[in-house]
């Protein structure tokens, strides 16, 4: 026990005084939750209301191909992602191989599938009356669609906190798209794989896993305490 | 485009022609995923069911801690882990370290907390009048438990289902635990990730699609079972 408590010990300092390396990743860390979050929001909210309520031929079979998509691992999407922007490729002109612009499109499709499927879900448990009798008083699908998140924000704010946590924690993307470079696309998450390669950087990785998993707790917990607030509070529906 | 294809058309004859490092790779990922998925369901169930039906102070936390074992990022625990089984460590006499046998238990501790909170959630689902008529009609912890288990099974299974998909896709925890070593400890993702990062595109994309196949072969396997067993009778001894 004396030897993880030396280590520990020899972490508390980094993260106290400020490492440079460590505030760095941490940063890089916040923008690609960010960024990724937001795109996987802005293209996966639409798909989603879409699946959710939409009729349409084949929206069973998108549905499943979402639900799917969610079961595929992250080595996976970054090696397709890689190959497609490797020069000789089809996106290899834009030049973001081993950037941190490669690691937010990677980190962005990893989150998208669970904004797409879990969207339609929080959306089929709606009371099944309840967007008929918007339709039937003349609501158009704009407004039926704004009704639709608002009732069903529990659920959807599920879904991007699923989608945060996919862009905080995973790392086999980062390492594969963004080629885990040291002080330039490196997350909290896979710096510390890089850290442990050697013996020396203990303290290195635990100081790093201590910030990662402040940061994930104080995310995720600050948007499930606004969803559970959001049973009770009423956002505002134009009026029609 | 024609980059992609070419990759393709080297990666195909390694699958068809069974290439036997592939096929080592698979034997050692099938092994992975039934023992830790095994392993996390022999512990994470009964764990599952206290938690689901359970009275005891500190219930509510425990559920809680569950839950956000799922959002635990695999690095964190790898780097858990690896601290506890370095030979300076606490279970360093265990000689886990950079073996198989580390991957099997970081696996299955990675496994763990989806297999005990979806169990549970799927337990507190149940109408709360049949477990109290049970109760009324004498039936003890374990009679109580068999039948919780049995009626919510489609939501244990889902639990298993997400269980075994962490095992197959999970890379963070094999990396830092079992050093991802060639020839050895190595997963299909770990194997992927390894291959990219010797830029052998065509062995990777050809574990890739082993990798895409068993899971869609072992969950979709499970998810017929799932529909199947809302119809299956068990057997149940009878209560007393």
């Amino acid at each position: 026990m004396s030897y993880l408590w030396e280590q520990l010990r020899a972490a508390v300092p980094l993260i106290w005084q400020g490492n440079g390396y460590i505030w760095g990743v941490t940063w890089v860390t916040i923008r690609v939750a960010a960024i990724s979050t937001t795109c996987a929001l802005v293209l996966g909210l639409p798909l989603g209301l879409g699946l959710g309520l939409g009729h349409f031929r084949g929206r069973r079979a998108l549905q499943l191909l979402a639900n799917a998509s969610l079961a595929l691992p992250p080595v996976l999407v970054g090696l397709f992602v890689l190959l497609l922007l490797l020069p000789p490729s089809l996106l290899g002109g834009l030049r973001i191989e081993f950037t941190l612009t490669g690691v937010y499109v990677a980190q962005t499709l990893l989150a998208l599938p669970y904004v797409v499927a879990l969207t339609p879900a929080a959306l089929r448990a709606l009371p099944p009356g309840l967007l008929d009798q918007a339709r039937a008083f003349g609501a158009g699908r704009v407004a039926v669609a704004l009704l639709a998140l608002r009732e069903a924000r529990i659920g959807v704010l599920a879904a991007v906190i699923a989608a945060l946590a996919s862009t905080l924690s995973e790392v086999a993307a980062v390492i594969i798209v963004g080629a885990n470079v040291e002080n330039h696309d490196q997350t909290l998450a896979s710096a510390i794989v890089s850290q442990l390669n050697d013996f020396d950087n203990i303290p290195y990785a635990l100081a790093i896993g201590v910030i990662l998993l402040t940061l994930i707790l104080a995310l995720i917990g600050a948007l499930t305490a606004i969803q559970q607030r959001g049973r009770g509070f009423a956002l505002r529906v134009p009026a029609r | 485009m024609s980059f992609l294809w070419h990759e393709l058309r080297l990666a195909v004859p390694m699958i068809v022609h069974g290439n036997p490092y592939l096929l080592s790779i698979i034997w050692f990922t099938v092994q992975v995923a039934g023992i830790a998925t095994a392993a996390a369901t022999a512990i994470g169930l009964p764990i599952g069911v206290a938690l689901g039906l359970g009275r005891f102070r500190g219930r509510r936390v425990l559920i809680w801690l569950a839950n956000a074992g799922l959002a635990l990022p695999p690095v964190l625990v790898g780097l858990i882990l690896f601290l506890l089984f370095v030979p300076q460590g606490p279970l360093g006499g265990l000689r886990l370290e950079l073996t198989r046998q580390g991957v099997f238990v970081a696996q299955a501790v990675l496994a763990l907390p989806f297999v005990a909170a979806l169990s549970a959630a799927a337990i507190m689902g149940l109408p709360a009048g049949l477990l109290a008529q049970a109760r009324a009609f004498g039936a003890g912890p374990v009679a109580l438990a068999a039948l919780a288990v049995r009626e919510a099974r489609i939501g244990v299974i889902a639990a298993v289902i997400a269980a075994l998909a962490t095992t197959l896709s999970e890379v963070g925890a094999i990396l830092i635990v079992g050093g991802n070593v060639y020839g050895y400890d190595q997963t299909l993702a770990s194997a992927a990730l390894y291959e990219v990062d010797a830029a052998s595109f065509a062995d990777a994309l050809a574990i890739g699609i082993v990798l895409v196949a068993l899971i869609v072969v072992l969950l979709g396997g499970l998810s017929l079972l799932q529909e199947r067993g809302g119809g299956i009778r068990w057997r149940f001894r009878p209560l007393s």
